[in-house]
């Protein structure tokens, strides 16, 4: 797949690495610090006001991620574009190997260990997905994206990965998965009637898929809807969780004041429900101070989409818009109730290496993108 | 500014990207004077790029929306109706019995005088079926007030010839008024009784069950039947401390969770006086419904449940082998190099070192090899006898009915090949409180006092025998700090507690004999403060399998160890001990034992150098830890507040003896020494000639 011509990235070879520093948006790297001390902060509280054992590898990873972050950002979108598709079968790749080799935590296959670290690669998955549904979109005009049997391979290649993260069995990533694909058809204008249509399939099937689902992810939709029915069980989470938002009322009960979390009544404080722990100890104004700068992260995504000139970027920063978006989305309204708990993480701000490293790839392409915003490559064919 | 380099003469005459203004966020209109030509592709280019545009917009506008969603709810939550946590103050005072009441049935507390049994007044709803008429119509409406009877089963109660049927055992006083107003003929009512548990599942095991006429069926409830009829008057009262029972329930049930095992099970025992301080056997059930347990929840695992010790049973080899005289701490050293081949059977070590190893090492490093060499020096007669004196052939004195006898091998079998697998703790099946029990004989000076699920009243000294010396103790104690602190229960540790204690992973024997590959019993027993030990515990997961946390093993040092961890950082602040200082060079002093104590090392030779100096410091750095500032009196006869126990564990820190150079330490790998025979460390001058396995074992 030599779509791109080799003389455009080898005329663009003179490009400086000074003047692509420059380029870097450092207000945005500025904000992703800014949250990175939020999570540091939180994590601080959740290892009883000690740095260890959480904040101080929450900063590492950060750190590391940041390094890495930059490196990205200096490599041409162009390449990036050329090797979409091969991130994208070594993801898939990845996730097969989990599926025959995963290490099995609480029930389900989610791990590969790769020499110290460990990776989880469905959140790695995710961003390989919006590379490779990108690169195919790159040139489709709007007659082409209207067209059933040009969409048929996307599809397929969104299906993919999706069931097999469904499979390990991980119903939460799989369904975001989805969604993050359905994001890039979207915006590469894929009409809305077929949108409406799947839409309307998967209320139809929606029932069907509750009798297969494993008896943990009906507890956790059953107990959605009335979590008082189990308060010791599946719905202990949310009831405490809920508990400890009330409590932290306007102000918050002060930084490690937080009883729920440090009486260990809030389960996973320093995972899923590390935005509930600042909410109990920062009270509304830390938890709408937290939401604003996770937000703002997401519509630097889209105003990067927006400004982007060739339509590879504009999709690679709106399918990493829209994961990020998913992750503090997701996290949030699980932890206030709206939605299912789903084990999903807040990257940057929650312990866990896998989230936070897979954030930061993304945020560096996002850069990428942003640096070669105007770069010349491909037209959309007729 | 950056260097902008000549047009290449074949570059496309379109934008230029470093026409771009650099650093500029907002688009920027072609610079005037740069010539723009527009060719088809490129229209069909900006027409998509605006269509997606507009599609961008929307989904700003979409993320907004959610956004704000979630901060409307996140508002919601925590300011306009924050959840309140629900109190229980209420519910507990409603379980104090009422004074005019006389139960029929004594209450059981815990140490503390924490309700853990009691009976309580109920009425029962009676009925006659012969005066029943319209059996359904009736059924129906007693279903108004207690609608979790089945309809069904309440009529075919209803429908019987008899005179005399319950329909409900216990009836809140709101439902007897509703029943009492139905008005309807042929039902009464009866006085009546009821067993609460108040604690749940807390300590379903140890209390066991009564039936609903108030009969003792199992655990404490049966073994004091009688003394509960009898003496109702006064509580009966357990050893238990629920609170501890409480942390350890907490911490076993988490490390089940965390690898996926099938049960698990935990003990902690007073070290000095052989008190059952916790019980746990896990899964357990809810005390109110035993109909609804399960027979693997009904199963003791701490007292009927039998398993292969595994390497915990290397502490009772190492403190045989020190009682006998038959192995020296200090000078005695085993071959690790090579498997012992004992007919179909091979003896090798899981991760083993591969050279010969010093007594201490055996025991940090867990080898097989080593303790079976150990055990070869006194041989399979004295092993048993000593395993008899550590009462490990025989069921335990627990007042429960459910106390399995060990499985070992009849006396006359009790042949080598038992008598190596045994010492690291294979070919042998006791219970956990077996295990727990020698261990803190060990432990405590050296008495082996049966262990009571009744509370001793404050300074009692137990009758105990006698297992080993107290010196021996002391070396035992050391030794099992070293596990903790250099071997394969570094995880155990809790800083400021001196925690000393050995892991042990057996693999788990199938209904046809042979093991199970894969199926692994990971046990943790220790006792904690090493200094003065105050706790034994025992810790033990069922079936562990490894995941990301243990870093893919299953074993002891990953499972039990962390397990007994939380457990100790838990209970011990509840149990009144305070915490030492880590590096207080006295009780690190009183502690330690070098792993190669034979081979003079820097840091070795300094300690004995310093040790003068810090003598009268170090004549007496083992008080029992202090004894924290007097609790409220809800709990006045916490054990905390006793006064120290007498008897075992003034420990003199013995100095070091010299160092003496081992003949049997190879100087380097490359070197391996003489063949030597098996009992070379045999200071007992009346040790047995050596035998056929001696010779087999190091062929």
């Amino acid at each position: 797949m030599m779509v791109f011509e080799r003389r455009l990235l080898l005329r663009d070879r003179g490009t400086g690495v000074l003047e692509k520093l420059w380029l870097i948006p450092w207000s945005f790297v500025l904000l992703l610090c800014a949250v990175a001390a939020v999570g540091y902060v939180a994590l601080y509280s959740a290892g009883g006001g000690a740095p260890e054992p959480y904040a101080s590898r929450h900063a590492l990873r950060f750190g590391f991620g940041l390094v890495m972050m930059l490196s990205i950002a200096m490599i041409d979108i162009r390449l990036i574009a050329r090797l979409s598709w091969l991130g994208y079968l070594a993801g898939v790749g990845l996730l097969v190997l989990v599926a025959l080799h995963g290490q099995v935590g609480k029930g389900a296959q989610r791990w590969i260990e790769l020499g110290p670290i460990q990776l989880q690669p469905s959140e790695l998955m995710k961003i390989m997905l919006v590379l490779a549904l990108a690169h195919w979109f790159h040139r489709a005009s709007w007659e082409r994206a209207g067209n059933p049997l040009f969409l048929l391979p996307p599809i397929l290649a969104t299906l993919i990965p999706v069931g097999l993260i469904l499979k390990q069995p991980n119903l939460g990533t799989g369904l975001i998965t989805l969604m993050i694909g359905g994001a890039v058809f979207w915006a590469a204008g894929v009409r809305w009637w077929k949108f409406a249509i799947l839409i309307g399939a998967a209320a139809v099937i929606a029932p069907i898929a509750y009798e297969h689902l494993h008896d943990y992810q009906r507890a956790r939709i059953n107990t959605f809807l009335d979590p008082e029915s189990d308060p010791l069980g599946a719905g202990y989470n949310i009831i405490q969780s809920k508990i400890a938002l009330g409590s932290g009322g306007i102000w918050g009960k002060g930084f490690l004041q937080g009883t729920q979390g440090h009486l260990n009544f809030l389960p996973e404080k320093q995972t899923d429900f590390i935005f509930t722990m600042l909410a109990e100890e920062f009270g509304l104004v830390g938890a709408m101070t937290t939401l604003v700068l996770l937000s703002l992260v997401v519509f630097f995504a889209l105003a990067v989409a927006l400004r982007c000139r060739h339509q590879y970027g504009r999709l690679v920063a709106l399918g990493l818009g829209v994961n990020y978006f998913m992750y503090v989305f997701v996290n949030i309204a699980m932890v206030t109730g709206s939605i299912p708990v789903g084990g999903v993480p807040l990257p940057l701000i929650s312990h866990g290496g896998s989230a936070m490293l897979t954030s930061m790839l993304g945020f560096g392409l996002l850069m990428s993108v942003h640096v070669h915003r105007d770069a010349e490559f491909g037209a959309a064919r007729e | 500014m950056p260097h902008v380099p000549p047009p290449s003469p074949d570059s496309p005459p379109l934008r230029h990207p470093r026409q771009a203004p650099v650093g500029h966020e907002e688009p920027a209109p072609p610079a005037p004077g740069v010539v723009v030509r527009v060719t088809q592709p490129d229209l069909a280019r900006r027409a998509q790029l605006e269509r997606s545009r507009g599609r961008l917009v929307i989904a700003a506008l979409g993320f907004g929306t959610l956004f704000l969603a979630v901060a409307a709810k996140a508002t919601w939550s925590t300011v306009v109706m924050p959840a309140e946590p629900k109190r229980l103050n209420a519910a507990v005072r409603a379980l104090q019995p009422p004074a005019q009441h006389a139960a029929s049935r004594a209450p059981i507390t815990d140490r503390n005088g924490e309700m853990l049994a009691i009976s309580l007044p109920v009425t029962a709803l009676i009925a006659n079926p012969r005066v029943i008429e319209n059996k359904e119509h009736v059924a129906d409406r007693i279903r108004t007030v207690l609608p979790q009877i089945e309809r069904d089963r309440l009529i075919e109660r209803l429908s019987g010839d008899r005179g005399f049927v319950y329909v409900a055992r216990a009836l809140t006083p709101r439902e007897q008024q509703g029943i009492i107003n139905l008005g309807i003929a042929g039902l009464d009512f009866e006085e009546a009784e009821r067993r609460y548990y108040p604690q749940g599942r807390a300590a379903v095991h140890v209390l066991g069950n009564v039936d609903v006429d108030g009969n003792g069926l199992s655990g404490i409830e049966r073994r004091f039947d009688e003394r509960l009829r009898t003496e109702r008057d006064t509580p009966l009262k357990l050893s238990i401390d629920v609170r501890v029972q409480l942390a350890l329930r907490d911490a076993v049930s988490q490390a089940i969770s965390d690898f996926s095992g099938i049960g698990g099970a935990g003990v902690v025992l007073d070290i000095n006086t052989a008190e059952v301080v916790a019980m746990v056997s896990l899964p357990d059930y809810d005390a109110g419904d035993i109909g609804g347990a399960t027979p693997d929840q009904r199963f003791n695992r701490a007292t009927v449940g039998v398993y292969e010790p595994g390497s915990t049973f290397k502490l009772f080899t190492a403190a045989a082998a020190l009682e006998y005289g038959t192995a020296n701490v200090n000078t005695s050293s085993f071959d690790a190099s090579r498997p012992i081949r004992y007919g179909r059977f091979t003896i090798s070590d899981y991760k083993g070192k591969n050279r010969w190893i010093t007594f201490p090492e055996m025991l940090a490093y867990s080898s097989n090899l080593g303790a079976a060499h150990m055990a070869a020096t006194f041989g399979p007669a004295r092993q048993r006898e000593f395993l008899k004196r550590a009462g490990m052939l025989a069921r335990t004195p627990i007042e429960l009915p459910e106390a399995a006898a060990p499985l070992v091998p009849p006396a006359n079998s009790w042949r080598d090949i038992n008598m190596f697998t045994i010492s690291f703790g294979h070919g042998i099946s006791v219970t956990p409180l077996h295990v727990v029990t020698g261990v803190s004989a060990i432990a405590n000076g050296g008495i082996l006092r049966a262990p009571t699920l009744l509370a001793q009243p404050p300074g009692t000294v137990r009758e105990g025998t006698r297992l080993i010396s107290e010196q021996n103790s002391e070396t035992m104690r050391r030794l099992m700090r070293l596990v903790v602190t250099d071997g394969s229960g570094k995880n155990a540790e809790v800083p400021g507690y001196f925690v000393g204690g050995k892991t042990g992973t057996a693999q788990k024997t199938g209904p046809r004999g042979g093991y199970i590959m894969n199926k692994r019993i990971a046990a943790f027993v220790g006792a904690f403060p090493m200094q003065a030990p105050r706790y034994a515990l025992y810790v033990m997961v069922d079936e562990p399998t490894p995941n990301a946390k243990s870093h893919g093993y299953a074993t002891a040092g990953w499972v039990a160890a962390p397990a007994a961890h939380t457990v100790i950082s838990r209970i011990a602040p509840i149990l009144g001990l305070v915490p030492e200082d880590p590096a207080n060079p006295a009780i690190v002093a009183a502690t330690e034992i070098p792993l190669q104590p034979g081979r003079p090392r820097a840091a070795t030779a300094s300690a004995r150098a310093a040790a003068p100096a810090v003598s009268p410091a170090a004549s007496r750095p083992a008080e029992p830890p202090r004894a924290s500032a007097p609790r409220p009196a809800a709990a006045p006869e916490a054990p905390a507040l006793r006064a120290p126990q007498p008897g075992p564990a003034p420990v003199q820190p013995r100095p070091l003896p010299r160092a003496v150079p081992m003949p049997n330490m190879p100087a380097s790998p490359g070197s391996l020494p003489p063949p030597v025979p098996l009992r070379m460390t045999s200071a007992d001058p009346s040790a047995p000639v050596p035998r056929r396995e001696a010779s087999l074992a190091t062929r």
